[in-house]
Order: C-alpha cells, then structure tokens, then sequence
C-alpha cells in the first residue's frame, strides 16, 4: 500500500455546517477540494481560500484554511493583492459563473496575464444560484428563467475558450459526477506553476436544467485523457474548448509545458536586485535633509 | 462509487479490514450530513431516516473495527480515506429538500448495491485467501441489508419523490 497522506482530507472540513441545497453540485466541489488539499500536503495555515458572492463563494467557509467571502466579482483582485503580499501563502480562489464571467469578468484577463501563482475554480451551474434562479453568462440560448420568461437571446460565454486564448498556462474541466477525476484536476491546478483555471460544471438542483445534473453529466461526461488528448497540444486544446456547453469534456485541456516566471517569483526577485543598490533604512532621512 | 491507489491483488486482511471500515465510516459520515442537510431544510421525516442509518453504519463500522483489532491491535493503518470515493456512501446528489421517506430509503437501497457491486467486482482481483473470505461475507452482507431496506420500504408511507426513480445510472463513456 501507498504511503498515509500526512494530513487526511477530513483536516480541512471546518466545523462550520453548509447551507446548499440539499443535491447541490458545490458538496462534491468542497470534497474534491479537502481531497486535493490533503494530497497536497500543506496544513490549513499555509492556505487562504478567496471567493466572491454567490451560493459557490461560501466555500471557504467550509475549509479550514483562511478565508475571506469577499464583494460579488472581486475575488481575483483581492487574492492577487494576498499573494503578492505573502507569496509562501498557496492561494485558492473560488466562485460562480456570474461572479467570475458577469460582475468579475473584467479581472479574469488580467489576472491571467500577470500570471501570479493562483488556482482559479469557478463553479458553472450556468445560473445565478444565490438570488434565485437569473440569467447568468454561461446561460445557454433559450434558457428561461425569471429574467428570460420567453427564452434567452443571448448566446452564452465560452469560459474555456476565453481563459485559453487569455494565455492561461493551465486549463481543465470536471463535474461532481466523476469525483476521482475532479479532486485529481484539482490537485494538478494547485500543483501548476502560475495561473491556473479549472471549471467545474457544478449541478443547480434548484434553479438548473434536468440536462445539467449529476445524473445527466454521468451519461454524458468523456475525458480527454480517454480521447487521447495530449494537454501540451495548445491548438488542440482551443479547439476541444469550442464544444464547451455541447459536449461535457472532462479533465486538462492545456498545461503549459514550460511555464513561465510567474508575476510573485519576478517581483521578488527584483525586490532582491533593488535591495542590493538600496540606501538602507536608517539613511533614508538624510536623502532629505540640506548639506 | 470509485478508489484510487488499492491494489487488490495485494491487499493485506488488515488492510481489508481497514478499507472496510473506512467504508462503513464514510457512509456514517455521510449520512449524518444528509441528515443535517434536511434538518436544515425542513425536511424532517426524511432526516429522521438518514439518522436512523448513521446508528446502523455505525454499528457495522464498530463490529469490524473490532475484529481488527482482535487480529491485528494497534498495528498503524496503511489505507486512507482518500483511497475510496462513495463506496456504501449515498452521493451527494441523493438528497433533494422536501424529499420523502420513500425517497430516502430508495437513495439507500442504491448505496447498499453500490457497496455489493464494491465487493463483488474487487473479488475477481482478490488473491489472498482470508481477504477473499472476508470480501464474499461482506458482500452476502450488503444481500442482507438490502432486504431490511426493501422492508421498510414496504412500510413506508407515501410515494417517491419522481426525480428519485430506481433506475440504471447512465455509464459514462
Ligand atoms: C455588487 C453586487 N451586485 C449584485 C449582487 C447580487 N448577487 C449576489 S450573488 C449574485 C450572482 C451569483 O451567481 P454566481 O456567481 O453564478 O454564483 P452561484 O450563486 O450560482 O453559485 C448576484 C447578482 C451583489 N451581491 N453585489
Ligand atoms: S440555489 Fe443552486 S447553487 Fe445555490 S445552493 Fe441551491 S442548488 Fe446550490
Ligand atoms: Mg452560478
């Protein structure tokens, strides 16, 4: 038998009970999370787990690594600030289709192309979950809801692609419905040397679609690795990620084969370049006094 | 219902007995947070159920953990929970609000099958003669916990909810 992980994944679960649904798709993101965590071998206090608003942003909640439930859409922000700050900190960031693709959208670029060492997991249930039941971007066409009554006429983001063609140097996809294959994405996103993106198609089974369920993505799931996709193959992956909302695909899409230096690693080393032609602390003042 | 990292044509009885009660254990688990689940969500007879198979996973747990440690005391575990995923554990997708007893017991009866299918295809695999008695009696097991779920069943009251039909999963390709 393989060696005991160090820390098991019950280490992670908070004592705090979580309030989804009853079926909700986020229960099985949450395990898969203490999963991977607990495969990583980093004990709560090295971890801080940053979310937006939304059913899906009260994750860390429920971890027992440092959290902060921070504004609708700002999840991003507030985690590149945190691990700019303590860059030995392994920073997760959680939330929904409406908080990372609608009111956060604009973040998502830019944190991908500043490439900070972050895992970005954003739970798709292609609805507004928490305020009950609206349009969200990952909506399909024709999909009513309270704020689409005669049917969206909107065509529906493709996260995939978006982060993909944003330079994202991991991108995967998994669904409560194949938790092995999830918790495994999981962990290979943390393990990933800089930006990191992993949707998980997470069941609402309150305001979702039947087509959207646990049960469903069980008949309807196929895995890359079984397609024989190769995750270097970045053209390929573009090209996997233009399914996304027709075919479930799960697994990795794109893992940059040569991962560059992530934004945390290159402000440190130029913090230490800058320190070494510095004038030190205590001479600071006299740069400001006559003669 | 999957593992990860089990090698069972080598496995040990002590790591059977292990596996089996980390299965037993995780369906105790479980159950108390579908329990807690519904409690919150107003559905208490439902809940009720769910409790009622923490205090039966639990026994089962017990009486193998006890056998383990007739045969092998304080000898330090070398399987973990993180090497099964939803053995005898209903999923989570199992529990609705508003769901009904029949509901539950259905979700259960699933589970009790999901743990006979465990044990059943391992066995093939199976080398070791005493892992292999003890997986063919928890199998038998999981016959007989089936027919007390079928029971209450029959006794219980109102209809399954329509979203909780006992139908084949759909394989994944
Ligand atoms: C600035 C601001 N605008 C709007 C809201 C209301 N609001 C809260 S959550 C939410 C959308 C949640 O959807 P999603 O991010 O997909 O999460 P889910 O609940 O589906 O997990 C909205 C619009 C808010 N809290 N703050
Ligand atoms: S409303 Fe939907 S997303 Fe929110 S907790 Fe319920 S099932 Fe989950
Ligand atoms: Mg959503």
């Amino acid at each position: 038998m393989t060696a005991l992980a160090t820390l098991p994944p019950a280490q992670f679960k908070s004592e705090l009970k979580p309030i989804w649904c009853p079926g909700c798709g986020d229960y099985g993101v949450v395990q898969a999370i203490y999963r991977a965590l607990s495969a990583i071998g980093r004990p709560p206090h090295e971890i801080a787990f940053i979310s937006g608003i939304g059913c899906s942003s009260r994750i860390p909640g429920y971890t027992t690594a440092y959290g902060f439930n921070t504004v609708h859409g700002r999840a991003l922000p507030i985690a590149q600030g945190l691990k700019l700050a303590n860059p030995d900190l392994l920073v997760l960031v959680a939330g929904g289709d409406g908080d990372g693709f609608s009111i956060g959208g604009g973040h998502v670029p830019h944190a991908i192309r500043r490439n900070l060492d972050l895992t970005y997991i954003v739970m798709d249930n292609q609805v507004y979950g928490l305020t009950k039941g609206q349009l969200s971007p990952t909506s399909p066409k024709g999909l009513k809801t309270v704020t689409s009554a005669y049917g969206s006429l909107e065509s529906p983001i493709n996260p995939l692609l978006q982060v993909l063609s944003c330079g994202a140097g991991f991108v995967a996809q998994s669904t409560p419905a194949d938790m092995p294959g999830l918790a495994a994405v999981i962990e290979e996103a943390i393990r990933y040397p800089g930006f990191s993106f992993v949707n998980v198609q997470s069941p609402c089974v309150t305001f979702g679609e039947e087509d959207q369920q646990v049960k469903a993505h069980k008949g309807r799931m196929q895995s890359l690795a079984s397609k024989g996709h190769d995750p270097a193959d970045y053209l390929k992956a573009l090209e996997l990620a233009t399914h996304y909302g027709v075919e479930l695909y799960t697994g990795v899409f794109y893992r940059n084969p040569n991962p560059p230096a992530t934004y945390d690693a290159q402000v440190r080393e130029r913090q230490a370049e800058l320190q070494k032609t510095a004038v030190p602390r205590e001479r600071i003042l006299e740069m400001f006094q006559k003669g | 219902m999957a593992t990860q990292g089990i090698n069972f044509q080598n496995l040990s009885l002590k790591d059977a007995l292990d596996l089996a009660v980390l299965i037993e254990e995780e369906a105790r688990d479980r159950y108390l947070e579908l329990a807690e689940q519904l409690e919150t969500h107003h559905t208490p007879e439902a809940a009720v159920f769910f409790r009622k198979m923490v205090r039966v996973e639990e026994i089962h747990r017990s009486q193998l953990d006890k056998r383990r440690h007739e045969l092998f005391g304080d000898m330090p575990m070398t399987v973990t929970r993180a090497m099964i995923f939803d053995i005898e554990a209903p999923e989570y997708d199992e529990a609705r609000a508003d769901m009904s007893v029949q509901a539950a017991l259905q979700a259960s009866m699933r589970s009790e099958k999901k743990a006979h299918d465990f044990f059943a295809r391992a066995l093939p695999e199976v080398r070791d003669e005493a892992v292999k008695a003890l997986f063919s009696e928890l199998r038998d097991e999981e016959l007989e916990h089936q027919r007390w779920v079928q029971l209450e069943l029959d006794r219980a009251p109102g209809e399954p909810n329509p979203a909780f039909d006992d139908s084949d999963e759909p394989v994944a390709l």
